[in-house]
């Protein structure tokens, strides 16, 4: 068996295109899947969003039953606790599809996703043979309790607190738990509580437990039919057979399930971007100004190409890292004593992908909507068009599942920290660019040889900020996310790319459009990468020292630029010929 | 009891169709795939008969080239018992009574109590393949179903007829049954029902092996009519909307004089 590429390995070597996932690669099973998601959606989901938006009394738990009756609650369920445990693509594909429902794909989410993951990795035989099953087929809703209302990004500050009773069979859980996606509705939660205020632990926590109150709805910008309470636990007894793994390891199975939340995150923005980009081609061919339809004017031209092509990046990023979660958990063999800590340990080498995506894929799709509004002229001011919904739907995206900046910082300092463990040979890396600009350096000449660029310019930088810094550079939040900036963009490129390339040299479909989008989202990011990297080293260094450095960059990204307009002529093109978004 | 659905794998119709160099049939490259709407009809049928009928064995039949294993398991995921693939790369280019002939080749001495089909293929739309394999068989056929009952080897099913009327029509078994929208509701394969037919028998055979007679016709052309006239949309005012529309009915219309 080939060996697993190790988390953030992508920015030092190069990567076979053969080696990566793309959508390309589905089999049978998840176009069949992606098939029947897309008829619920149309059939069942979307014509009932009004009423789900209008919170109608038992609606989402319907929903949330029809789906389980289709098997998309159990996608990561183990077969013996009536799931289908299938790979990670399915989830990917599952995710993205659900994410044009606003307020569905959360409490789906909430549900099966984050409320059900703490159990599948972490829970022992007995909490899964009691609960899995009733979350598969929905027979009991689930919820996930982090957030406080003093600790939201800072997690681990928690004040719930939990004791154990004199008798020992019990924790008693007081505490306060704010925003809680499906609290109305639940059953059970995943509640963290520190035990005698010290140990951050994990429990699962029966909804109709006496002491367990949820407050009122809280009145959101979005997602309106998704339930979202406070949660107040009063002398809450929960039995301590309900304590997941192990106590004061809660931040394990926290941080972890967040982890695939992100990467599920990222998949929803990929799916509700579509959407938004599949409505709004079809109001530009179907709407007419000054005699002809919008969609051949040469800005509304260029609005749908970016969207498309973004959604393309951002669609090759997530399944490259779905395809790498998959491998991953099929390697792990977490049958002996420190099982959990295997699978966590897993999970946690490609936390850095799962933010990288998160934050690109949540970004893109304020993006997308937000032209896609623009699209829509008035008309996408109004609730009437979806795309309203899909405007307010997506704002969350970038707050929820650690926000971009909680996940900006995580990216470097992750890696930083690896490097300083010798698992990220930082040190290697920079010396090897150093000898190649003392040397003779390259143009770069074709849009791979600027993802290469992009790779170059993030480990120059990251170099050269530890030099000037050292163990401080963690402080540095404005370089750290200019780091997060250029591992993404790094990431984003040479997922696109790879893609892109295996399509061709397998012939595939649509391989001259995936060319254009590929093109030109290298070569509009790396005047991004150039900008980034710029406002760091100028912090950095001054005088003669700078002057160096800027000649150094300038040697790094050396590139002609190319006809982006023409090429988004094309890509536009394409769009809209076929009314929506096609790769 | 012994049922037989056979399907077609078409292009999704929504699909740009574009004459192929060949000039006989359309160019098949960057099209998506899925199982004639038709087929649906009658494998969501095939399907309730199974569930209906206990210790009931549903074969899945379709011609074509490999692709054509994907739109076979979804209706495995709907329920069929198994597959029966007949290879053949050339499928685009055989005549109905071929077709029709390699399908009853196939379904002689197994002893088929009911073979489903769709009334017609979406992409070549010739409605003849089903009637064709029961005249082969020598048993009878009801075609263009919109209801179907199945009772102790007897069948009743109601037609769809011209003008709204229906008909009520009753056969025994074995007999081929042709379906038409309206039907039913196919239903959704569910993720549970997708991953186990993965692990149902799909038994290749080769067309060449069962083809034992030759075309009846020829496609000569395949080709994009002639746009006429287009409609012509008015846009503006109502007022000004009835000037227009007064004047086009008087220059170009024999309605106004």
């Amino acid at each position: 068996m080939t060996q697993l590429p190790k988390g953030g390995g992508y920015l030092l070597g190069s990567t076979d295109p053969k080696n990566i996932f793309t959508p390309e690669d589905f089999n049978d099973e998840h176009r069949m899947i992606a098939e029947t998601l897309s008829r619920f959606l149309e059939e069942r989901i979307f014509p009932r969003m009004e009423e789900m938006d209008a919170k109608q009394e038992g609606l989402m738990r319907e929903f949330l039953v029809e789906a389980g009756e289709l098997g998309l609650l159990g996608a990561d369920i183990p077969e013996e606790y009536g799931g289908s445990e299938i790979d990670e693509i399915f989830s990917t594909i599952i995710a993205e599809k659900l994410g044009a429902t606003g307020a569905f794909a959360i409490g789906h989410g909430g549900h099966c996703g984050i409320g059900n993951l703490p159990i599948v990795y972490f829970g022992n035989e007995d909490q899964k043979s009691r609960y899995l099953p009733n979350i598969a087929t929905a027979e009991k809703i689930s919820a996930y309790a982090l957030t406080e209302p003093g600790s939201g990004s800072d997690a681990l500050s928690a004040k719930t607190k939990a004791v154990l009773s004199p008798d020992g069979k019990h924790y008693i859980l007081n505490g306060d738990k704010t925003f809680i996606s499906n609290a109305g509705i639940a059953d059970m939660f995943i509640v963290y509580a520190k035990i005698d205020g010290e140990k951050f632990s994990a429990f699962i926590v029966d909804a109709h437990t006496d002491g367990l109150t949820t407050g009122a709805e809280e009145k959101k910008m979005g997602l309106k039919g998704s339930s979202t309470r406070s949660v107040f636990f009063d002398n809450v007894k929960v039995p301590v057979e309900n304590l997941l793994y192990k106590p004061g390891k809660g931040h394990v199975v926290a941080f972890n399930i967040l982890n695939i939340g992100r990467h599920k995150a990222a998949a929803n923005s990929v799916g509700a971007a579509k959407y938004a980009l599949d409505l709004s081609a079809t109001y530009a061919n179907e709407r007419k100004q000054f005699k002809v339809p919008i969609a051949q004017f040469g800005m509304i031209k260029e609005k749908l190409a970016e969207m498309a092509t973004r959604i393309y990046a951002a669609e090759s990023t997530v399944y490259r890292t779905g395809g790498l979660l998959t491998e991953m958990i099929n390697t792990l063999d977490p049958s002996g004593p420190d099982g959990y800590k295997v699978i966590a340990e897993g999970i946690e080498e490609y936390a850095v992908e799962c933010s990288l995506e998160k934050v690109f894929a949540t970004e893109m799709e304020a993006f997308v909507v937000d032209e896609g509004v623009q699209i829509h002229g008035g008309y996408g001011y109004i609730a009437e068009y979806p795309i309203e919904r899909l405007y307010r739907d997506a704002r969350i995206r970038r707050i929820f599942e650690g926000t971009n900046e909680i996940n900006r910082i995580i990216i470097p300092t992750t890696l930083f920290r690896r490097a300083a463990r010798g698992g990220f040979p930082l040190k290697d890396a920079m010396k090897e660019l150093k000898v190649y600009l003392n040397g003779e350096t390259v143009a770069r000449e074709n849009p791979g040889d600027v993802v290469q660029a992009i790779k170059d310019v993030f480990l120059f930088v990251m170099g050269v900020s530890y030099e000037r810094y050292g163990d401080e550079i963690l402080k540095q939040q404005e370089i750290l996310g200019r780091l997060a900036d250029l591992a993404i963009q790094a990431y984003t490129t040479e997922s696109t790319w790879l893609r892109t390339q295996k399509t061709a040299a397998a012939n595939g479909q649509n391989a001259k459009l995936k060319t254009n989008m590929a093109t030109a989202f290298i070569y509009t990011t790396v005047e991004k990468t150039s900008l980034a990297a710029r406002e760091i080293i100028a912090t950095l260094v001054t005088g003669s020292e700078l002057v160096n450095m800027q000649s150094d960059l300038n040697k790094l990204l050396n590139y002609t630029p190319i006809d982006i307009i023409s090429l988004r002529q094309k890509i536009a093109g394409a769009i809209s010929a076929a009314g929506k978004y096609v790769s | 009891m012994k049922i037989l659905v056979c399907i077609k794998q078409v292009p999704d119709m929504e699909s740009r169709f574009k004459v192929a160099e060949s000039g006989t049939w359309y160019d098949t490259t960057d099209l998506a795939w899925r199982m004639n709407e038709y087929d649906e009809y009658a494998v969501e049928q095939a399907v309730r008969l199974c569930e209906q009928e206990k210790d009931s064995d549903l074969t899945v039949l379709s011609i074509g080239p490999d692709k054509v294993k994907e739109t076979m398991k979804k209706a495995l995921a709907m329920g069929c018992s198994r597959g029966v693939h007949i290879v053949d790369h050339e499928a685009y280019s055989r005549q109905p009574y071929q077709k029709a002939a390699v399908i009853a080749e196939y379904a002689r001495d197994k002893g088929f109590h009911i073979i489903f089909t769709g009334m017609q293929s979406q992409d070549q739309a010739s409605a003849q393949v089903g009637i064709l394999v029961a005249e082969m068989l020598g048993i009878p056929c009801v075609s263009t179903i919109v209801d179907f009952a199945y009772s102790d080897g007897k069948i009743e099913a109601k037609r769809e007829l011209e003008g709204g009327m229906k008909a009520r029509v009753t056969t025994t078994t074995p007999a081929v049954i042709s379906c038409q929208l309206g039907l039913n509701t196919p239903r959704y394969p569910t993720l549970p029902n997708i991953m186990k037919a993965k692990k149902k028998e799909l038994l290749a055979v080769s067309f060449e092996e069962l083809l034992k007679v030759d075309p009846l016709q020829e496609t000569i052309e395949m080709y994009i009519p002639e746009k006429k006239g287009g409609g012509m949309i008015l846009e503006g005012e109502a007022g000004e909307l009835a000037n227009r529309l007064i004047t086009i009915l008087q220059e170009k219309t024999a309605v106004l004089k």
